[in-house]
């Protein structure tokens, strides 16, 4: 049962802190250019290196 | 209308349904992140109810998706529909680029705003019915029970959760809101007091530096946002392998990513102020601000993956669960721990993703790097060509093993992508406004000369290689077999062109239109012989002619 809950409750606050990264990285900011924290078009290459290195590092011993 | 490239079954179609109504949200309310604007809900005036709807989609999915994945029957496609929907998408985005020619920003209340919200709410409901009939939703509900109503009640919660928690990184009226902001400014200041006898600190303002420099210490400065990424790696990663990680042992790693990713934001934020402080504002504020964020976030994530995978007290070790072992002893597997090798060694990737990858991983962590280092000039670019030539000459012995010839077809695709770039340009007549051509004219010759010949170097040899070998020598495959170096590439399909030509498109920023155009050329230049001499060779010959564009017309702004 504590497990349970435990397990509905990470994917409660992790739901609600990706949305709210979202949403902070996606407001609005008027015609000024200001230096995002979260740079939209960063984020293609940040997770591309990382997936990208996980996969690389999940690699099956050769037999 | 049924088709292939669709899903067929009540759960697939279900997730396409939202991942359309995802994208077209982000594109077509860009800049802003609601309908209309600012409402009262809850007695809350907030801009944010467009989560509701996402938290109860995900808890929908999430809950029942064992029950949702049972309807096996395939569902229509109506068409009609799904063009009066495309017609409303076109209407608002219409009103987009009227509001963009017309420079201005439109107000929440504006009432055009509520026409366009109209316009697009219709245009999702026309979706919504399009991709799931009547009869489908009533299927779907019935079948999970009463979690529609619970996935309801959820995304409110969560929305009124995530409203509160907000305030802990936004400055408001309320005592306990900027807790994060504070924290961080303290920390920051405690570590800093050791290397700049003058520092200043105001809690007041959140500024924090030298009477030189001030920095402001915002909301999203305080590491709430790498917190938040963090975490949702962090969960999505114990949640997709709970069957080889040992819980509730790994759930302690969760708090330990948490913690390093809080310290790195200390650490790069005094970094800042120091950079600043030594006179580096440009490099500080455009390329290290938001670089070493990434840096961060990607060790980190980096780090608590491999020790989920190779610490033996997180791995499962008395055989990954009973089912595993029993399937392990019938192959003739001794014990549990060979069961759990196993299976992570069924899950792997083939051997062969090293050579086709690691040297586009070379570029991007080298651009990390190089950015980092860089203000607006990106002056330690030729890193990026020295790693991928080190990462190809390694792996030189199992390259030589592919097929480098190359027909007359492959020119023309590269000449043909060359002047798709360049089309918007030559029916504009215009050169966007770049800072990279006054920065390289203020460089000494010899300079400016050696870095040109790096940038050459690499549009033309090591990025074209690289690039191929990740996009359709490994992704284009992957996407198809685990095993993808046993896939020839004459046996590539349409979809797995389609997507791995979107993903090289999305890589290339703002130009991702034009960019999955040249993915869709370079992947029929190598399925047509089947050799990933074609593709490297049409790349190498745009690039090429796109770097003589820019030399010779001083369009800096396509580098």
């Amino acid at each position: 049962m504590a497990r349970k809950f435990l397990k509905y409750t990470l994917i409660l606050v992790g739901m609600v802190l990706c949305t709210c990264v979202a949403a902070n990285a996606l407001v609005f900011r008027g015609p000024y250019k200001s230096t995002p924290e979260i740079d939209s078009g960063m984020a293609v290459s940040a997770f591309t290196l990382l997936a990208g290195s996980i996969a690389v590092l999940r690699v099956r011993r050769k037999k | 209308m049924s088709s292939t490239i669709l899903p067929t079954h009540l759960l697939g179609r279900l997730c396409f349904l939202f991942a359309i109504i995802l994208f077209e949200y982000m594109y077509c309310f860009r800049g802003r992140t609601t309908i209309p604007g600012h409402l009262k809900l809850f007695g809350i005036v907030t801009d944010t109810y467009g989560q509701i709807p996402l938290f109860a989609f995900f808890v929908f999915i999430g809950f029942g998706h064992r029950r949702l994945k049972t309807h096996l029957e395939e569902i229509p496609f109506s068409l009609g529909l799904f063009v009066g929907h495309l017609l409303c998408i076109a209407v608002v985005l219409a009103i987009n680029f009227l509001a963009a020619q017309s420079g201005l920003f439109w107000s929440s209340f504006d009432p055009s705003s509520y026409i366009k919200s109209a316009v697009y709410l219709l245009g999702t409901a026309l979706l919504i019915l399009a991709c799931l009939p009547l009869r489908s939703w009533i299927v779907a509900i019935r079948s999970t029970g009463f979690l529609s109503l619970y996935a309801a009640v959820a995304g409110v919660a969560g929305w009124l959760l995530g409203t509160s928690v907000t305030s802990l990184w936004r400055a408001t009226s309320t005592v306990e809101s900027g807790m994060m902001q504070r924290t961080t400014l303290y920390a920051v200041g405690a570590v800093l007091r050791h290397f700049l006898p003058d520092l200043i600190v105001d809690p007041a303002t959140f500024m924090i530096g030298t009477p030189r420099y001030l920095v402001i210490i915002a909301g999203g400065c305080s590491g709430v946002e790498g917190l938040g990424l963090v975490l949702i790696f962090t969960s999505f990663w114990l949640w997709f392998f709970r069957k080889e990680i040992r819980f509730p042992q790994a759930l302690l790693l969760i708090p330990c990513a948490l913690g390093c990713s809080w310290l790195l934001n200390i650490v790069r934020l005094c970094a800042l102020v120091l950079i600043e402080n030594a006179g580096g504002t440009e490099i500080a504020t455009v390329g290290f601000h938001v670089q070493a964020g990434w840096i961060a976030f990607i060790l980190i994530t980096l780090l608590f993956s491999m020790a989920t995978l190779k610490i033996p007290w997180l791995r499962k070790s008395s055989s990954v669960v009973s089912g595993v072992a029993t399937d392990a002893q019938g192959c003739g597997i001794d014990n549990g721990t060979d069961a759990a090798s196993e299976l992570s060694e069924e899950r792997g990737e083939s051997p062969a993703i090293r050579a086709y990858m690691v040297p586009f991983l070379s570029i991007l962590a080298a651009s990390f790097v190089s950015k980092a280092a860089s203000g607006y000039f990106e002056w330690l670019y030729p890193l990026r060509f020295v790693a991928a030539a080190v990462a190809l000459w390694y792996f030189r012995p199992e390259l030589k093993k592919l097929n480098w010839r190359f027909g007359w077809a492959a020119p023309l695709a590269g000449v043909a992508v060359f002047l798709v770039w360049i089309a918007p340009t030559l029916w504009s007549h215009h050169f966007a406004i770049s800072r990279l051509g006054p920065a390289l004219a203020a460089l000494p010759l010899a300079d400016r000369w050696t870095w040109i010949a790096f940038r050459v170097a690499a549009a033309v040899v090591t990025v074209p290689v690289a690039e191929e070998l990740a996009f359709r020598g490994y992704l284009a495959r992957r996407l198809m077999s685990r095993d993808f170096d046993s896939i020839p590439f004459t046996g590539l399909t349409a979809l797995s062109i389609a997507l791995s030509s979107i993903a090289f498109g999305l890589m290339h920023g703002q130009q991702w239109l034009v960019g999955i155009l040249a993915g869709l050329a370079y992947a029929f230049a190598l399925r047509w012989r089947g050799r990933i001499g074609d593709a490297v060779l049409a790349h190498a010959i745009s690039n090429l002619l796109l770097a003589v564009w820019v030399l010779g017309f001083g369009d800096w702004a396509q580098w």
